[in-house]
């Protein structure tokens, strides 16, 4: 249909409203057809609500202390080498921020859960810092009523942006978002909140 | 008299500028606001350029995360907002492309479409940007005439037929969104 003629009626238009419509017709047909958005990308923020400043108490630092050490070097020596295939289609998408409007950014994408149980993420992360000493890493956790509650693995950042894919079994039923913390060594567990959704 | 409450319920919309200097002091609001007007676009940028619906997602993340990371840098004495978007859409989209170990970098975005030369793929995939921006503008009755009268390869009566509207209604929606899209996109008009 290329004729405005064909889709409205426009006998009642003067001369220049005419002329304005007919214009408007042309960019249309000369801009083709909009890209139908996939779900994946429907809004920036799938996630809930913000996580909160976390407080832990101090037995439990230490276990995540260890925990997060011990994964933290498996992710340092291997978790790059997790493969990063060309394509990534993701369910959720999950827009994270700096919880005090700095530059940082993160998309966390959340992919189909594999026949193991296992929910594949990708995170994008852009703007944080990249670590001075060689055992410092950032931590993706998933938060439940503002608490972090599982690891969803550890990262190091380099250059403007780094992606890597992560792999986690737990539900995500009741959870209240995710944050990423930053460690330094040396510093007390669980580090600061650098992100969060 | 249709069309002019049609427009007030369009209304003053913030400009792309003031929600990109909003972003750039942390305003989430702003920055989703952002989102909702142009991801489809740049989708539809990156769609064309990159060729990949996978990769051109990705584009689409990098390039609103550019925007988040980047906005204080957007400076409204320079120009609108739109032109600004559009530039950190592309470079999100070059960086995209470069990715690629296979393609040649250079100018991939200028490339990637076979059409006459760079400046008129230039012009047309800001032709693209703006009306695809404007079109997110309507009212969501409006916007699907539209698609159905233009991209359906159906005629207004088939349209009819298809919503269950008068042939009537359908033409005067049609006309009442091509007369907002004429004030939507009053620089292209000139």
């Amino acid at each position: 249909m290329t004729d405005l003629n064909d889709i409205i009626d426009f006998d009642d238009l003067d001369a220049n409203e005419r002329e304005r419509l007919e214009r408007v017709h042309a960019l249309l047909l000369q801009a083709g057809p909009p890209a139908e958005l996939p779900p994946a990308l429907a809004k920036p923020d799938a996630g809930a609500e913000p996580a909160r400043v976390l407080h832990l108490p101090q037995r439990r630092q230490r276990v995540l202390l260890l925990a997060a050490a011990t994964v933290a070097a498996v992710a340092f020596g291997g978790g790059y080498l997790a493969g990063h295939p060309a394509t990534f289609t993701a369910e959720r998408v999950v827009d994270m921020h700096a919880p005090n409007g700095g530059n940082a950014l993160a998309v966390l994408k959340i992919a189909k859960r594999d026949g193991g149980g296992n929910w594949p993420m990708r995170i994008s992360i852009s703007g944080l810092p990249q670590q001075t000493q060689r055992t410092a890493y950032y931590e993706l956790w998933l938060t439940r009523k503002g608490q972090p509650s599982e690891s969803c693995g550890t990262f190091r950042v380099h250059g403007n942006t780094t992606t890597v894919n992560l792999s986690v079994p737990y539900t995500f039923k009741g959870i209240s978002g995710w944050i990423v913390t930053a460690h330094q060594p040396g510093e007390a567990e669980p580090g600061s909140i650098v992100l969060t959704t | 008299m249709a069309v002019a409450l049609s427009l007030r319920t369009i209304g003053p919309v913030t400009s792309d500028g003031e929600l990109i200097q909003r972003a750039a002091t942390g305003d989430r609001g702003a920055f989703e606001d952002l989102y909702r007007r142009y991801a489809r676009p740049v989708f539809g940028l990156a769609l064309r350029r990159l060729g990949d619906r996978g990769r051109a997602e990705d584009a689409v993340q990098e390039t609103f995360a550019s925007i988040w990371r980047s906005a204080s840098s957007y400076k409204p004495d320079r120009g609108p907002g739109a032109p600004w978007l559009y530039a950190v859409a592309r470079n999100a989209i070059v960086d995209r492309a470069r990715t690629r170990t296979d393609t040649p970098t250079e100018n991939l975005i200028e490339q990637a479409d076979e059409s006459p030369g760079p400046s008129d793929q230039a012009e047309q995939g800001w032709v693209s940007w703006r009306v695809h921006r404007a079109l997110e503008e309507l009212p969501e009755r409006e916007r699907e005439v539209v698609a159905l009268a233009y991209w359906s390869e159906m005629s207004q009566s088939e349209v009819a037929e298809f919503l269950g509207l008068p042939l009537g209604t359908v033409k005067t929606r049609t006309r009442a969104a091509l007369t907002h899209l004429a004030t939507l996109l009053e620089g292209e008009l000139e």
